[in-house]
């Protein structure tokens, strides 16, 4: 191995590890440091005055307390529906060919719609129905779980792929209707993916910016509340805001290892 | 008779699999397009829609010298982007997967700025290129002068576009050409080394053949996503200074009250991701068709 080709190696681990560690230090550091002081020039490293103001801000101010809340209920009901739905459309691709065609073409279609095409539109749609801006978020919560189907989708076809036909035999032999074998065989074997699938689709909605930022203009989620604040420059609220964000995403890739990692890119999409 | 009862049932159960298979691909599928596509068409219908059935809306598109910047931004952007991603990404999952004793901690690191969420990346990225943000303050710090990193129009803008949304992207191509390069078998290196192939060669004439597939995969899908880029300039420089067309499409929609010029303008980026995406997806089943007939 040649110095040069050794140096680069080294430089780019070393840019790897920056890249990682600066958010969480500095977003860290501004969270803790009081208001004026954010304004110094140049900018302060380490706070002089640390203070745990913000955070306590968070939850005291009532529009971030509910932007939590409606980010958390939103994640949450998006993740069943999509596994749901996604399960669904998960088994029949891995079990019928002209199911599995169909399937991969509808989610590869979407993935070439751009949101800002859809998001427009759907906005009018909601407004009709009456759930645009919603304060419960269910509008966006079914916008996310239809995101999230690709994904939560191409999760399961892999784990249904996996299951033996022939326990699905033996248990129709046993007088087993296709529903039953479906709910009570399949979902249990592909439990693991279900759980994966679960949190990736609330990770996708929990992230999600654009849609969020359209439709629930004034009842927002953490995604556009955190623009809003960056834009019109709070920023310790919004850096307490930000690492409060992070929580769950860190701790999925922290936690859950190389398997996650992999299913975090097979849906990977804005 | 025992036979028949069998087969008998055999169809019955069939029959039920079978309507239950279609119900499980209709009922998920219906539910993305009522949700997606529906209201996309819908869109596509109003962006005609100017007191009637015209081009009107599309005209005045034209006549706006921002449409212009917002289509050449929204081709240099993704493409620069593409770019820097790629060869960040190739470098990284050469270096970790080269690793002898490959480590948990740098290979957590190399893909965090995925797992953090875009906005909050996108916020930091903020104050650290704001005229008085981190990196000027750096920049004084060792006695040179401050940059205008975000200022408005310039090409100093896209770059800083660019090199943040490589920063948080760059992880994701790095998957997926790892997983490239694991399922390349082992012998083949060996094989190289026994014929003296040096560090370059081996790399130049054996893994890169065999990881075309999955490069052309990710250029294609990273290529798609990048095209659509919204949130990273809409934080950075806000829709006006390096507009690309979601963020002008926005602008026009929230600021300037104008439904149907932005649906036009969607429309118009809607068109050319479709283009440039049935154009990659062609050009890698060509390209692997070649492949076949190589091998």
């Amino acid at each position: 191995m040649n110095t040069s080709l050794k140096a680069a190696r080294f430089a780019l681990i070393a840019f790897v590890l920056v890249g990682a560690a600066l958010p969480l230090y500095l977003l860290a550091k501004q969270s803790m440091t009081p208001e004026l002081e954010t304004f110094a020039w140049p900018p302060h490293w380490i706070p002089h005055h640390p203070t745990l103001s913000h955070f306590i801000s968070v939850f005291a101010v009532n529009e971030l307390r509910s932007a939590v809340l409606r980010s958390l209920a939103v994640a949450a009901i998006s993740a069943v529906i999509a596994t749901s739905l996604g399960a669904m459309l998960a088994h029949a691709m891995a079990r019928n060919s002209i199911a599995q065609r169909l399937g991969f073409s509808t989610v590869s279609g979407i993935r070439l719609l751009p949101m800002i095409a859809v998001a427009i539109p759907l906005g009018i749609i909601l407004a009709t129905v009456g759930i645009y801006d919603s304060p419960t978020g269910i509008g966006l919560a079914i916008v996310h779980a239809a995101i999230a189907i690709p994904t939560a989708a191409l999760t399961l076809y892999a784990a249904f792929v996996a299951i033996p036909l022939e326990i699905e035999e033996a248990a129709w032999i046993d007088g087993a209707s296709p529903l039953r074998i479906f709910l009570t065989i399949d979902l249990l074997m592909a439990r693991t993916s279900i759980a994966t699938a679960l949190i990736l689709c609330f990770i996708l909605s929990w992230d999600e910016f654009g849609f969020a930022l359209l439709v629930q203009q004034t009842n927002r989620t953490l995604p556009p509340l955190l623009y809003y604040y960056t834009v019109f420059g709070n920023v310790g609220p919004a850096s307490a805001l930000a690492l409060l964000m992070m929580i769950p995403a860190i701790c999925v890739v922290v936690a859950l290892g190389p398997s996650l990692r992999g299913a975090l890119t097979a849906g990977s999409s804005r | 008779m025992r036979l028949r009862r069998i087969r008998a049932r055999f169809t019955a159960v069939n029959a039920s699999a079978k309507r239950l298979r279609t119900v499980f691909v209709v009922v998920p599928c219906i539910f993305m397009i009522t949700m997606l596509v529906l209201p996309a068409l819908n869109g596509l219908l109003l962006s005609f829609d100017h007191n009637g059935l015209s081009l009107a809306n599309y005209k005045i598109l034209f006549d706006d010298s921002m449409f212009w910047r917002a289509l050449g931004n929204n081709l240099l952007v993704p493409f620069g982007s593409v770019i820097v991603e790629f060869a960040l990404g190739l470098a990284l999952a050469l270096t970790l997967t080269a690793r002898r004793n490959r480590s948990a901690l740098i290979e957590t690191a190399a893909i965090l700025p995925f797992a953090i969420p875009e906005i909050v990346i996108l916020t930091l990225a903020r104050y650290i290129f704001l005229p008085r943000g981190y990196l000027n303050g750096a920049i004084t710090m060792t006695g040179m002068h401050p940059l205008p990193w975000l200022s408005p129009r310039s090409p100093l803008a896209i770059f800083t576009v660019i090199v943040v949304d490589a920063w948080h992207v760059t992880p994701v191509v790095m998957l997926m050409l790892m997983a490239g390069l694991q399922t390349i078998p082992t012998e083949l290196y060996e094989a190289a080394r026994l014929d003296g192939a040096g560090t370059f060669a081996t790399f130049r004439f054996v893994t890169l053949p065999m990881l075309m597939p999955a490069i052309v995969g990710a250029l294609i899908l990273r290529g798609i996503d990048a095209l659509r880029i919204f949130s990273t300039v809409l934080v950075l420089t806000g829709p006006e200074g390096v507009p690309v067309l979601s963020t002008y499409s926005y602008s026009l929609w929230d600021d300037a009250q104008k439904p149907h010029e932005a649906m036009a303008a969607s429309m118009i980026l809607a068109l050319m991701v479709t283009i440039i995406g049935i154009g990659g997806l062609l050009a890698a089943r060509r390209f692997s068709r070649d492949d076949g007939a190589l091998a």
